[in-house]
């Protein structure tokens, strides 16, 4: 252990920061997960409290962390497994997945970014929150201290919410929050000028910055405690302990001023959950997927993201799996809103099998950081739009639904392009007056029309075929009395001089003369000659 | 001012009493108009939309007089009929941007897949909260119900003034299997998704009873919209609350 490995208290010490003790420290919540192992297994059993069976974790043959009802039985962390198996009958031993404890730790760093601006991973089971702006959280001429308090009843509740139970500290320092919380009694923030009395108390192991030789030294002349260290006439540190002198007087004053390495996260977020029992009607199958909608919905609301679309796999039993895409209509990060869609889905479903586990995963998110409502703005409708265009997307597909741009092209089909419908309301407000009184209106009139001079004076038609319908002009004099289409004649009752259209010669050139015509069991329609062949096609209706 | 104080009687405030507002029109009748008035303008000012009335006027004069209560009702379904090329499609899209002025959003279940979005601008409609739905459909009894399913989602999730619905031919689709829903039962789901969304529910077809696989739609208001020389001309063929009309 050397100074490159702890930096921050190695760093030489300051006329300030003599003069005010922790006060340079950043602020820091630490929340450790005491049998971080044990906890995960659990939360993915979906069995909270305690398990049918005895469970202990091992590694290496030797147990890591048991459950209170392996200890009942006599089973402590460090026995053998054969000692636990004999201790406890029917004692369930589960090898030590260390790969899967640093994920679940990730997925509640990234949840608990939603609380704070940088999250650190501290060692298998535990977790430090940058708080130096937990103020803010408090309201104006809120007494000292109260939004730290709130946030640390926020992380706590985040993370119960989540599925762990853990112990948390609010102090000045990583090393002096982190070991309040492992050996702590947790509880109020502690004030940086309390830093030392809070420490006092704790064993030097609660510091594993200090090497096991020196502790045993310290030990040895009857130091165990922050508390006794800080009692040393601080002069002769150096001389008793050389380079770690330095480390041991900050450590009795609680100082640590080194920063958060924050984590951030590279994948997004997966999370899947084991079915007690395979299962086959559609109901235990969504509280489960409610449960995973949860844990991904808070990872992803932590990191400012909103999912676009979803995956769903259900792993059926005895083998077999089925995978669900979900695309969402708006991106989000509302599991309430990801749970409309994933229940119509599970509600149409017919498997051949029960399904014995299942996961969620986001496939894709884009940034969706909180919208600010402004006045006038109206939450449950633009929810209930989400939710229906949501509905649409997931069964219909991204292309279904759409708004339209106009372009500034002469070709009709290419005069506009499609959109992605934001249903933001803009502009015009509703001139003062401008509804009538209904009542007011004319109850008796049956028959109208002309209607509207804007329904007459259309130059474009409302309806544009996909594909064009060939036509055969009939006529006399190059006069068109008739036109053949489907298999039907049609007489011409009137043909419009031509509008040319013409253009694009750079990439696929059209000439065009589009005529309205009125057309018997047609109606109004936009016929074009082509300029290429001379051929009639039927192209929209004025309908 | 409060807002919400009830209207009080002629016994209670009596028109010229010291308890008349001062700077009233002088009665009940004015008090409340002044209050209505008052409210309007606190609606204009926090930029919401006036309050919902029960009828959608189409913005054609001529044919808000035809209907009974200026316009299309508010939670039911109206039935607009017409052959290719009438201008029934118009018609839709003018009440449509007439819904936009109050800053209301407007959706489109194109069925057909035709329906031109550079006329609906040109007739006013804002493109930019015009929701267009193109259900991948097929002449099938699967194709129609997912189109009525769409209309009815949006139908009945209130985020919509207006939603159109604009089917393929379907006299001679009728579902098959077990599963498959009877288009009575689809017709009045949509029914009651659009009382349900409170919105005006227009139905497009191309002659009558045509609209729901040959079953007569339970319209609140049939209009038929014909092409003729001058323009299209439009008969009411019924409406809730009114006569029944006569011919055109």
């Amino acid at each position: 252990m050397g100074p490159e490995l702890l930096p921050g208290l190695f760093r030489e010490e300051a006329p300030e920061h003599r003069a005010g003790p922790a006060a340079r420290a950043p602020r820091v919540l630490a929340l450790h997960f005491p049998d971080f192992s044990l906890q995960r297994v659990r939360r993915a059993r979906g069995a909270p409290g305690r398990e049918p069976a005895p469970l202990a974790v091992v590694d290496e043959g030797r147990v890591v962390a048991c459950d209170p009802l392996a200890r009942e039985q006599g089973v402590c962390p460090g026995d053998s497994a054969v000692q636990a198996e004999a201790a406890c009958a029917g004692l369930a031993l589960l090898p030590l997945d260390a790969a899967g404890d640093r994920a679940a730790l990730e997925a509640l760093a990234e949840a608990l970014l939603q609380l704070a601006p940088a999250v650190e991973l501290c060692g298998p089971d535990a977790l430090l929150l940058d708080a130096s702006a937990a103020g803010l959280l408090a309201p104006p001429r809120a007494a000292a201290g109260e939004g730290e308090a709130l946030l640390l009843a926020r992380a706590t509740a985040l993370a119960a919410e989540l599925g762990y139970r853990c112990r948390a500290a609010l102090a000045s320092g990583r090393g002096p929050a982190r070991a309040l919380a492992r050996h702590g009694r947790g509880g109020a923030p502690v004030a940086p000028e309390a830093m030392g009395a809070a420490l006092a108390s704790l064993p030097l192991t609660a510091f594993p910055e200090i090497p096991g030789d020196l502790q045993a030294r310290l030990a040895g002349l009857g130091i165990a405690d922050v508390g006794s260290l800080g009692r040393l006439p601080p002069e002769t540190l150096a001389h008793r302990f050389g380079l770690f002198a330095g480390v041991l007087l900050r450590l009795s004053r609680g100082e640590d001023p080194s920063p958060i390495v924050p984590y951030q996260p590279e994948r997004l977020p997966r999370e899947s959950f084991e079915l007690e029992a395979p299962v086959e009607s559609a109901e235990p199958l969504l509280f489960a997927l409610k449960r995973v909608a949860d844990r991904a919905a808070a990872r992803l609301a932590g990191r400012s993201l909103g999912a676009t679309r979803l995956e769903v796999a259900l792993r059926l039993d005895p083998r077999g799996e089925r995978r669900l895409p979900v695309a969402l209509a708006r991106p989000s990060a509302a599991a309430g809103r990801w749970m409309v869609v994933l229940r119509e889905q599970i509600f149409a479903l017919r498997l051949e099998a029960p399904v014995a586990g299942l996961a969620l995963e986001v496939v894709e998110a884009v940034p969706a950081p909180q919208e600010q409502l402004s006045l006038g703005d109206r939450p449950e409708e633009l929810r209930a739009l989400e939710v229906a265009l949501s509905r649409l997307a997931a069964r219909l597909g991204d292309g279904a639904l759409c708004t339209a741009e106009p372009l500034e092209r002469h070709r009709p089909e290419a005069a506009y392009r499609t959109a992605a419908f934001s249903g933001r309301r803009r502009g015009a407000l509703p001139a003062a007056g401008a509804r009538e009184n209904p009542r007011r209106r004319s109850r008796t009139a049956d028959v109208a029309g002309p209607a509207s001079p804007a329904l007459a004076e259309l130059c474009r038609p409302t309806r544009l075929l996909p594909t064009p319908l060939p036509l055969v002009a009939l006529g006399e004099g190059g006069r068109i009395a008739a036109v053949r289409c489907q298999g039907r004649t049609c007489r011409v009752l009137s043909f419009s001089p031509p509008e040319r259209l013409a253009g694009e010669w750079w990439s696929e050139p059209f000439d065009r003369d589009y005529h309205r015509a009125v057309v018997e069991g047609l109606g109004e329609c936009w016929i074009y000659r082509d300029g290429a062949d001379g051929r009639l096609w039927l192209h929209g209706f004025f309908d | 001012m409060p807002l919400h104080r009830p209207a009080a009687g002629p016994a209670a405030s009596p028109a010229g009493s010291p308890a008349a507002p001062p700077g009233g029109s002088g009665g009940p009748a004015g008090s409340r108009e002044r209050i209505e008035e008052l409210r309007e303008r606190i609606r204009h000012i926090e930029r919401r939309p006036p309050r919902r009335t029960a009828f959608e006027a189409s913005g054609i004069e001529a044919v808000d007089g035809l209907l009974p209560g200026g316009g299309f009702p508010r939670g039911a379904l109206s039935e607009i009929q017409g052959e290719p090329g009438s201008g029934k499609t118009a018609l839709c899209l003018s009440t449509m941007a007439r819904s936009m002025r109050s800053d209301g959003l407007a959706a489109f279940v194109d069925g057909r897949g035709e329906l031109y979005p550079p006329a609906a601008a040109a007739l006013g409609v804002d493109l930019a909260r015009f929701l267009l739905v193109r259900p991948p459909a097929s002449i099938t009894a699967q194709g129609i119900a997912t189109v009525l399913w769409s209309a009815e989602v949006l139908l009945g999730s209130g985020a919509f003034e207006v939603v159109a619905l604009d089917l393929p031919l379907l006299r001679a689709v009728r579902p098959e299997g077990r599963a498959a829903v009877p288009p009575e039962v689809m017709v009045r789901r949509l029914v009651a998704a659009a009382e349900k969304g409170g919105a005006v529910g227009l139905w497009l077809s191309a002659r009558e009873g045509e609209g729901a696989g040959g079953l007569r739609l339970p319209a609140a208001v049939r209009l038929e919209v014909r092409r003729e020389p001058e323009g299209p001309r439009i008969r009411r063929i019924f409406a809730r609350g009114a006569e029944v009309g006569h011919g055109a």
